[in-house]
């Protein structure tokens, strides 16, 4: 019951880890709108790994640990590269909460499916474009 | 390419309506137990639901093209959400090609670009509205799967939208 939540979880904690080294790699100074967009991801990741944890301890589980560090690809150091590369976590959260929405039902379905639909929003400010299946590249 | 596409979006939606993949044989993991005392939805209705989407997406496709026609300075900016309709009215007729067909819009669309544009906003809204419960009741994983990736298409498509509302010329030339 909880394996979906428990893999969206490890999914969001891995996000807000990569997201600390894009905002830690990005200039207040050269350039404050990627900045703030940065801030605004990783506070609203923040606010969805809470909310995760929460379902699951509501649903009498205990919420997957964060690993100590995770592999931070090569090239993120330019505001192009980090600006890419934010899309594209927030590419992959798509994926993630469609599956999500595909093995859950009630609650947990509309939580995914918000969520889902926040991030695909949120691809446009990082230079992203409406697609027509955003979390289901296949059916494209 | 074409057939393995083809095949996948099968898989995905059309397959799952059967009612042999919904019977157990379905793609993904069963999904959390139904709450005691929940209705447990059938194939029938997932086959209902699809219908019931393609004559709300192909209406809301009408608005958007009435808009086009009564503003055609707007048609760039329209373009890919007409295709995004499009593609999605054409999955799930693959999955509900009995679905009855819609029945045209009512009245033409505004010949001012804001009022049109606002025109297209409503329906929007209203079509993901649909969307959204449609995911939400859905009894297939699969289907609920496709039909978040339709509302996240189309809440780009609004954002994209309202940008384009944004920037827009007001009456008057003021901005």
């Amino acid at each position: 019951m909880s394996a979906p939540l428990q893999e969206t979880l490890a999914a969001e904690h891995a996000r807000l880890y990569l997201y600390g080294v894009l905002g830690a790699r990005t200039s207040l100074a050269a350039t404050p709108v990627l900045l703030a967009t940065l801030t605004d991801c990783y506070r609203q990741h923040r606010a969805l790994r809470d909310q995760l944890r929460q379902m699951l301890r509501d649903a009498g589980a205990e919420p997957v640990a964060a690993a100590p560090a995770y592999d931070v690809p090569p090239g993120w150091t330019s505001p192009g590269a980090i600006s890419a590369a934010a899309l594209g976590l927030e590419v992959a959260t798509v994926e993630t909460m469609a599956a999500m929405v595909a093995r859950t039902i009630g609650e947990h379905r509309r939580w995914a499916l918000a969520a889902l639909q926040w991030s695909a929003v949120r691809q446009l400010e990082l230079g992203g474009e409406p697609a027509t299946w955003p979390g289901a590249p296949e059916l494209a | 390419m074409t057939t393995r596409a083809a095949v996948t979006r099968r898989t995905a939606i059309a397959a799952a309506l059967a009612p042999a993949a919904l019977a157990g044989c379905d793609i993904d993991p069963p999904p959390d137990p139904a709450p005691p005392g929940a209705a447990t939805p059938t194939p029938l209705e997932d086959s209902v639901l699809v219908g019931s989407l393609v004559t709300a997406i192909a209406r809301a496709e009408a608005v958007v093209s009435a808009a086009g026609d009564a503003v055609p300075r707007l048609r760039p900016d329209l373009d890919g959400l007409l295709a995004a309709h499009a593609a999605h009215r054409s999955l799930l007729v693959e999955a509900a090609p009995d679905a009855p067909a819609p029945s045209a819009p009512e009245g033409a669309a505004p010949a001012a670009r804001q009022a049109a544009l606002a025109a297209v906003r409503r329906s929007e809204q209203r079509l993901r509205g649909q969307v959204e419960r449609g995911c939400a009741r859905a009894s297939s994983g699969d289907l609920a799967r496709v039909l978040a990736a339709m509302a996240g298409s189309l809440a780009q498509h609004a954002a994209a939208l309202d940008g384009v509302q944004a920037t827009a010329p007001r009456p008057g030339g003021r901005r």
